[in-house]
């Protein structure tokens, strides 16, 4: 009996011990695994290569008509990206939490800033999102909440931004929900992104980091413009039908353009069934083949 | 010991060459399988993160000026390799070799290499 009440009692101070919700430290510095999708997440992707972006109609014509000249615009060098660079981008992560200063709990997760990317506030003090007529911008405004181990953060109210660096595009209307996992040293962030007006269902990519000693920079504004080969006043663009670079995949890699140009059955294994008698392997491959294959 | 080389080389570009990219995709922005040799002077070189741009001035076969834009790693990056703000003046003619962007407008390149014939500085490598 006396056994019994003393586990109890240990039972008890091992519960108030911890936190009322379980939740996880974060804080660190997180390097990027950027081997996995490496040209996504290094280089970047071809032009038109939209394939598993479960665009509709309208966001397949949005990213048609992009050029990556845009970009380099004066005024849209330093112009941010949304939160969902973290996916779309190739870079570590560095996270710290905001103790409350009376009470101690945490009130906010911080993600450190890109040169292109705002710091994301991940607010943990329960208050609630700005009303659906408050300003937009490309930071937008993240709440979090811990589900067991696992931090969920909401952003929404952010203004139009990329998907993927080849010009897939998301609206002012997409909200972006992340989930923290730590395994450890090891760090999993999924993202999903829901957009009414470009995407028919939720995009969702996975990117993995591992803990590191040696500090993530935190590489924020100023960013500095200069003359990246677009003369001021003048807007890159492609007319609808005049993209050039929709059959590229095809030349390159054999992939067929229905598969290019995205849609949600691309996102999914068995539409590989679907393409498989139009995909020709092509006899060399001679650029970015991955694993030291050919090309580079 | 070579897989321990490969993993701390992996490691080491895990870490350090994350700041070499930026809000540019190369493969659409340059056509990276081509190459093309540009003679020209420097006019500005802005030693910048997320990357570096060395802006030149060649003439046509008419004689018209030029300008070109040749995108290069970030600036930490840069250093590393013994490219200093000061290692380029205006005025300094230099060959540039690049991989051509895919916009002909821009007159845009990613750099290759680069030579300076004055004095046979050179650098070439990779920034991806």
């Amino acid at each position: 009996m006396t056994l019994h009440k003393m586990s109890l009692g240990l039972a008890t101070i091992l519960c108030l011990g911890f936190p009322a919700m379980a939740e996880i430290d974060l804080s660190g510095s997180w390097a990027a695994i950027n081997h996995e999708d490496s040209l996504e997440r290094g280089g970047g992707p071809y032009p038109a290569d939209w394939a598993g972006i479960p665009f509709n109609e309208a966001g397949r014509a949005k990213a048609l008509s992009f050029s990556q000249s845009t970009i380099s615009m004066p005024e849209r060098i330093c112009w941010f990206q949304t939160q969902w660079h973290i996916a779309a981008g190739p870079f570590s992560l560095r996270m710290w939490a905001v103790p409350d200063p009376i009470t101690g709990k945490v009130q906010a997760w911080m993600i450190g800033a890109w040169e292109t990317r705002a710091p994301m506030t991940i607010w943990m003090d329960g208050r609630p999102h700005p009303g659906k007529n408050a300003p937009h911008d490309q930071t937008g405004f993240t709440t979090g909440v811990w589900n067991g181990n696992e931090l969920i953060a909401t952003t929404t109210h952010i203004k139009t931004g990329y998907i993927r660096r080849n010009g897939a595009a998301s609206s002012d209307q997409a909200t972006i929900t992340t989930h923290f996992l730590r395994h450890g040293d090891l760090l999993t962030v999924a993202l999903f992104m829901e957009d009414p007006v470009y995407l028919t269902e939720p995009y969702i990519l996975t990117r993995s980091y591992n803990l590191s000693t040696n500090p993530v920079a935190i590489g924020g504004p100023p960013c500095i413009v200069g003359d990246e080969g677009v003369e001021p006043g003048r807007v890159p663009h492609y007319l609808p039908g005049k993209n050039p670079y929709t059959d590229e995949m095809t030349k390159r890699y054999g992939i067929p353009e229905e598969a290019e140009m995205g849609g949600a059955q691309t996102m999914y294994p068995e539409y590989r069934d679907k393409i498989k008698d139009k995909f020709k392997l092509p006899a060399k491959c001679t650029l970015n083949c991955g694993n030291n294959a050919g090309g580079n | 010991m070579k897989t321990k080389l490969l993993v701390l080389t992996f490691a080491g570009v895990s870490i350090l060459g994350v700041r070499a990219y930026a809000h540019h995709s190369f493969a659409s922005t340059y056509l990276e399988d081509q190459k093309v040799t540009v003679e020209a002077d420097v006019v500005q070189f802005l030693y910048r993160n997320p990357h570096s741009f060395l802006q030149l001035e060649s003439k046509d076969d008419k004689g018209k000026s030029i300008t070109w834009a040749v995108e290069w790693g970030a600036g930490g990056q840069l250093g590393s390799q013994g490219v200093q703000r000061d290692t380029l003046r205006i005025g300094d003619h230099v060959i540039v070799q690049g991989q051509p962007g895919r916009d002909p407008e821009a007159h845009r390149l990613r750099m290759i290499n680069i030579k300076r014939p004055s004095d046979g500085w050179t650098w070439k490598g990779n920034f991806d």
